[in-house]
């Protein structure tokens, strides 16, 4: 039972593994210069990876990112596009991950345009991915890339804005505190960090790589506690409902 | 260890130091996040690694040579920029990737179109996305994503 979930999580490594277990049967000379040819690649992964795993978690201490948000709005010019860029620059995840927070951002007023710059910065120009950019692809590589991905960017960003208008959007309103009838952990956007279950152990549980709220837990007078949780929640998974 | 792998040790150990003196807490806090997106990720990051070597091991160089270095440019761009919007492997996995069939001798154009299609264009999660922008913003988004992907591409052949 538990095999099968970690097959159906990790369907390409199951695959590769299989490949080789069959490779080492029917074809050991194959298989044996297939690790040989993986070797270089596995020996700078494991150089850059601390590096990476480093630069992300202090980008995801220090930035100031309520800073950063408070700078958006549809009068905020180049100031707003500035901060779309380091907001997106600055963050961890998939692009999906931006979701949440690029909604949050157009209820309290963020343009559009600077939505589409936050959404595609945080997908391709990522400080510490940089870095592994220029290890495998060279710093010419990315510099070159990041320059014309910037432009590209900002001419998007005007083209989404110029077709797409707020009232496209969907929206939902707000829950009033007593008709919050429990918390919502959402799968397709939990990372599972499980960052939300070891700062509160009792109320939030990991299960299947995936973060799950405890029901049993809720206690309307303590709703205030699962603020800093929402908040600092990578994905910013965690809802009321 | 090469000189540019040094010198981001160096800086990643600076300023992980300075990050630990200001506050020891706050900084394992953010440890424990990254840690845990790392865990998510590890499984893709060791299959992808020795699927290289597979790759490498079973199609000769000439063949990738051949198909995304000489035959139609915009044909094998298109494609690869296709297959980078539907894939959903984590960037971080796809510069090695890459830079094995650039190694191997494809040219840079499609490799940029994949690279750049596979982290703004999401068929898979476009979905989710639908459901928080609607559909008319996660259309234009894609479409624009995937022409300007295949633009930036065409514009690094020209530069490098």
């Amino acid at each position: 039972m538990k095999l099968t979930g970690m097959i159906r999580r990790n369907k390409l490594l199951a695959f590769v593994i299989g490949t080789y277990a069959f490779l080492f049967m029917a074809m050991p000379d194959k298989a044996s210069s297939s690790v040989r040819n993986s070797m270089y690649y596995i020996i700078e992964m494991i150089e850059i990876m601390p590096v990476i795993f480093v630069l992300t978690a202090i980008i995801e201490t220090w930035v100031p990112k309520e800073v950063i948000m408070k700078g958006f709005g549809e009068k905020a010019g180049v100031k707003g596009v500035f901060f779309s860029f380091l907001l997106g620059s600055f963050s961890a995840g998939p692009i999906y991950a931006a979701f949440p927070i690029s909604k949050m951002l157009l209820k309290k007023g963020a343009s559009i345009s600077n939505v589409v710059i936050i959404l595609s910065a945080w997908a391709v120009i990522k400080v510490p991915m940089l870095a592994n950019e220029s290890k495998f692809l060279g710093i010419e590589f990315m510099g070159t890339r990041w320059v014309l991905t910037v432009i590209s960017i900002i001419a998007m960003s005007m083209v989404v804005a110029m077709i797409v208008k707020k009232k496209d959007i969907p929206f939902d309103e707000v829950l009033k505190a007593e008709k919050i009838a429990g918390v919502e952990v959402n799968q397709e956007y939990c990372i599972g960090c499980g960052f939300c279950a070891s700062l509160m152990p009792d109320e939030f549980e990991m299960d299947g790589g995936k973060a799950h709220w405890v029901e049993s837990s809720l206690d309307t007078g303590k709703l205030v506690e699962y603020e800093p949780v929402m908040e600092k929640c990578p994905a910013q998974a965690i809802k009321f409902v | 260890m090469d000189i540019f792998t040094i010198s981001l040790w160096g800086i990643a150990g600076l300023v992980f130091l300075a990050s630990l003196l200001k506050d020891s807490k706050k900084t394992f806090d953010s440890m424990k996040i990254a840690r845990g997106m790392m865990k998510g990720m590890i499984g893709e990051i060791i299959a992808i690694l020795f699927l290289i070597g597979l790759i490498l091991t079973f199609i000769p160089p000439e063949t990738i040579k051949e198909l995304l270095g000489k035959s139609d440019m915009l044909l094998a761009t298109i494609a690869a920029a296709l297959a980078g919007s539907v894939t959903l492997i984590p960037a971080f996995v796809a510069f090695p990737l890459v830079g094995s069939f650039v190694n191997a001798g494809a040219s840079i154009v499609p490799a940029v179109a994949f690279l750049t299609t596979l982290t703004m264009v999401g068929i898979v999660t476009f979905p989710l996305e639908k459901q928080e922008f609607g559909i008319k913003f996660a259309l234009v988004r894609n479409l624009s994503s995937f022409v300007f992907a295949v633009i930036i591409a065409v514009l690094m052949g020209v530069a490098l």
